[in-house]
């Protein structure tokens, strides 16, 4: 096996094996919360689980995985060695030093913070300083994926970048950028606060800035799935890409309109102008395009493989299409996740129907759904691509890894409908319990029983996935002969500079920066606000 | 492509209007966003409020306070007369800075009689303050000196410190042998008595204990650490704040809810957080 190849299973089987663990930690944390599992654990012990349940699934399922993805997608897509392997895996093991200074306070007690960073709630530094360790590696892994790309430039002048490359590096770009907002509430708020360096902090400021980061970050863990839509799913389906452009217009856009709309996290804050808040949301309803734009292109694609295949009328395309293939059958149901899933979202983006769900299960479930469902699922049809070419094997079951995938997918929705509803009806989120005894709570019983039944198919599903992994490391080494990446329909010769790079695109992001947050983060600095008391979890 | 004739595949041909369209595009939305969400809308909706078209922009930035709430300055609430401390920025600071040294020296001098070198107490009546928290050793003692709370012996020794003084016991006492966060009372405790510390009583909006009460929980600064307390000083605190005789709590919480256990639930808190004088 090639050194490269060991770059992708390592982050890889990192990402996996904190999946497996935040799964269990999900699965007892629906337990608690349901009616059969009320009085067991304390609120601290539950909230030390949602701690490690977030950050193992929202910081290290995605960062180790999609660094993992994107030195995979360098290599194969560019068809070049990887440039500066001795740096990648120095970043692989600081991220790991990373991620063991974040478990361990929060094992110990010290960093039962969730997964956000609001403070003045403030965990022991370790933790954070862990979390900075793991986004350093994150940079790292960004000017790889950047210097990649610039070198293959270089070697083919005038040529366009493969897309599943420039949709790696759209997001090591949009990441960059992502990341400036914690990265200075870290530094300069939060880490002060938890030394003890400080007493007081200014929470607004915190939000805004998190607000900057907490947005783009989950099209950075988004981002991963849509390379597969485009560059990996028309092929596995048996046809073509219809359109080139559109996943390179489709990637430019989630890199210029995820950055400067966090402020929708923070609708009910006082601390902004309704007119900023305004155009934040009229950027964020832009960021729909681009998911449009997908699901056009992709269904479009499909068609073509459908009718390839003999299908014939308005849908019989669709009954045409090979659904026995993992990729094909993840994505048709990453399609009905996402439907759901976005048209949730679209609920949260309203202003007024945002006040009502805001503190409710909705959210929680929306982004279960979204991200735990849409997502990963392509995290898995991505895995059952990747490994076979990184292992050499091909799984002796396709069954097996279809029954995984229906699994998770029959899992989320039971687990997440309910979910939504009980929001509906009022159910806060972010406590430990619930009152059953309350009339009112009562009634909703039913529905979060059946939500944890959802939960527990989900376990099983991802127990299976970890048991199909490990069948791709047994077994004898065939050639895996089969091409991963589509062609387009029309393959471009030569595409305009500003769908072959970034340059342009950065500027704008930073005039769109420049006017959603200028002005918003310059208002701490002119006028202080009253600050908050630091609450150090590490205290005593 | 490749059969577009040559000229359209020279890079400005195809490069230009890329630049210039994809930047239009941005502004223009971008400007849509300020015309709509900047002017327009606060323009139309401020007059029918009352505001002018200047207030109602600024507003709309951000730059004059208003609609959805009042910056409001925490320090102008009045604080009497349930406690005088107020915790800015600088008390933290003088309390992060306090010098357990200096406070050993005050200790032996003042408290050591009663509450022990070591913070542990030298009769039943008298509370433990090895690693008490320092914020509430230092509440304690300035409502004592401020008269928010009254005791015979504790009102006369806390007016005669000054507020240097106070921080540095505090510091003192906390800094010493930290208090097991789970008392040994724990295992031997009847199980409503667990559930009222560890989950409280929903039904009756009682809030855990642990949820304040416990190093690291999420209370309040001043909250005081519970464990490791002797059961009779505990359940005449508990009485007293039923009784409205003990009154420094901020807000009243715990008047109120002390008001709602019985006599036998004070009595099995005041002992599952007990140590020392059985």
């Amino acid at each position: 096996m090639r050194n490269a190849d060991r770059l992708c299973l390592a982050h890889s089987w990192v990402a996996f094996a904190a999946f497996l663990a935040a799964a269990v930690l999900g699965t007892w944390q629906m337990w608690v919360r349901s009616p059969l599992g009320a009085h067991v654990g304390t609120p601290g012990q539950y909230f030390m689980s949602v701690t490690a349940h977030g950050v193992a699934m929202a910081y290290v399922l995605t960062t180790f995985f999609i660094m993992g993805f994107g030195y995979f997608v360098a290599v194969t897509a560019l068809n070049r060695p990887l440039p500066g392997l001795l740096w990648a895996w120095s970043a692989f093991w600081m991220a790991i030093v990373g991620v063991l200074m974040v478990l361990l306070p929060i094992a110990m007690g010290q960093a039962t913070v969730l997964f956000t960073f609001y403070p003045p709630l403030t965990a022991s530094p370790w933790f954070y300083i862990g979390l900075v360790l793991i986004v350093v590696a994150s940079w790292v892994w960004c000017g790889l994926m950047i210097v990649a790309m610039w070198e293959w430039k270089r070697e083919n002048p005038g040529k366009p970048v493969p897309l599943a490359m420039f949709g790696t590096v759209s997001n090591a770009v949009m990441w960059l950028w992502t990341t400036v907002g914690v990265a200075v509430e870290l530094i300069f708020q939060v880490i002060p606060a938890a030394i003890g360096y400080v007493q007081t902090v200014d929470v607004g400021l915190a939000r805004t800035l998190f607000s900057w980061t907490l947005h783009a970050i989950v099209y950075f863990w988004l981002i991963p799935a849509y390379i597969a839509f485009y560059t990996i799913v028309p092929r596995a389906a048996g046809g073509r890409l219809y359109s080139d452009t559109m996943g390179r217009v489709t990637f430019i856009l989630f890199l210029v309109y995820s950055l400067p709309v966090g402020m929708h996290h923070l609708m009910m804050d006082p601390e902004h102008g309704n007119g900023t808040k305004f155009i934040q949301v009229l950027l964020t309803a832009f960021v729909s395009v681009p998911t449009l734009l997908t699901i056009f292109t992709i269904t479009a694609s499909l068609e073509i493989a459908g009718r390839l295949r003999g299908g014939r009328g308005l849908f019989g395309w669709i009954a045409a299409l090979p659904w026995d293939r993992p990729t094909v059958l993840a994505t048709g149901l990453a399609f009905v996740m996402l439907g759901f899933g976005g048209f949730g979202g679209l609920i949260n983006m309203g202003y007024g129907m945002n006040a009502m769900i805001h503190n409710t299960s909705w959210v929680t479930a929306h982004f279960h759904l979204i991200f735990g469902g849409s997502v990963v699922i392509m995290y898995f049809a991505i895995a059952y691509e990747m490994w076979p070419r990184l292992t050499g094997r091909e799984h002796p079951s396709r069954g097996l890894l279809r029954l995984q995938l229906w699994l998770w997918f029959i899992g989320m929705m039971v687990m997440t409908l309910p979910w939504h509803w009980l929001g509906l009806q009022g159910q806060w989120r972010r406590v430990a319990n619930f009152n059953y005894a309350d009339p009112i709570t009562a009634g909703w019983g039913p529905l979060v029983i059946l939500s944890f039944g959802g939960g527990l198919v989900l376990l099983l599903s991802a127990l299976l996935f970890t048991r199909n992994l490990f069948v791709l490391h047994r077994g004898t080494i065939v050639v895996i002969a089969r091409p991963l990446y589509a062609l387009a329909v029309h393959p471009p010769q030569r595409v305009p500079a500003a769908l072959n790079g970034f340059g342009l695109w950065n500027v704008l992001v930073l005039v769109l920066m420049l006017f959603a947050y200028g002005y918003p983060i310059a208002q701490f600095i002119i006028t202080p606000s009253p600050s908050a008391i630091v609450h150090r979890m590490s205290a005593q | 492509m490749t059969e577009e004739p040559a000229r359209q595949s020279e890079p400005h041909v195809l490069d230009q209007p890329w630049r210039i369209w994809a930047s239009v595009t941005v502004i223009s939305i971008l400007a849509a966003g300020v015309l709509l969400g900047v002017i327009i809308i606060p323009v139309v909706q401020g007059s029918g409020a009352g505001l002018d078209a200047y207030t109602a922009i600024c507003r709309a930035l951000g730059i004059l306070p208003g609609s959805p709430a009042r910056r409001q300055s925490p320090d102008r609430a009045p604080s009497a007369p349930v406690s005088q401390v107020v915790w800015t920025s600088d008390v933290l600071q003088i309390l992060a800075n306090a010098k357990p040294e200096r406070g050993r020296a005050k200790v032996l001098e003042v408290c050591a009689a009663c509450h022990g070198e070591q913070g542990i107490s030298a009769a039943p009546e008298f509370p433990h303050l090895a690693g008490q928290s320092g914020a509430a050793i230092y509440k304690q003692l300035h409502d004592y000196r401020t008269g928010s709370r009254t005791n015979e012996l504790m009102t006369a020794v806390a007016k005669a410190l000054d507020e240097a003084a106070v921080a540095d016991v505090a510091a003192y006492y906390a800094a010493q042998a930290k208090r097991n966060p789970n008392p040994p009372t724990l295992a031997t405790s009847p199980d409503p008595i667990v559930r009222l510390v560890e989950l409280g009583d929903p039904n009756r909006n009682i809030p855990p204990c642990a949820a304040c009460h416990r190093p690291g929980s999420g209370g309040p600064v001043e909250t005081p650490i519970l464990s490791e307390q002797g059961d009779n000083y505990l359940a005449l605190q508990l009485k007293n704040y039923a009784a409205g005789e003990r009154r420094n709590d901020v807000y009243g919480r715990m008047r109120s809810i002390a008001s709602k256990l019985t006599e036998a639930e004070i009595k099995g808190l005041a002992s599952y957080y007990r140590a020392g004088f059985q």
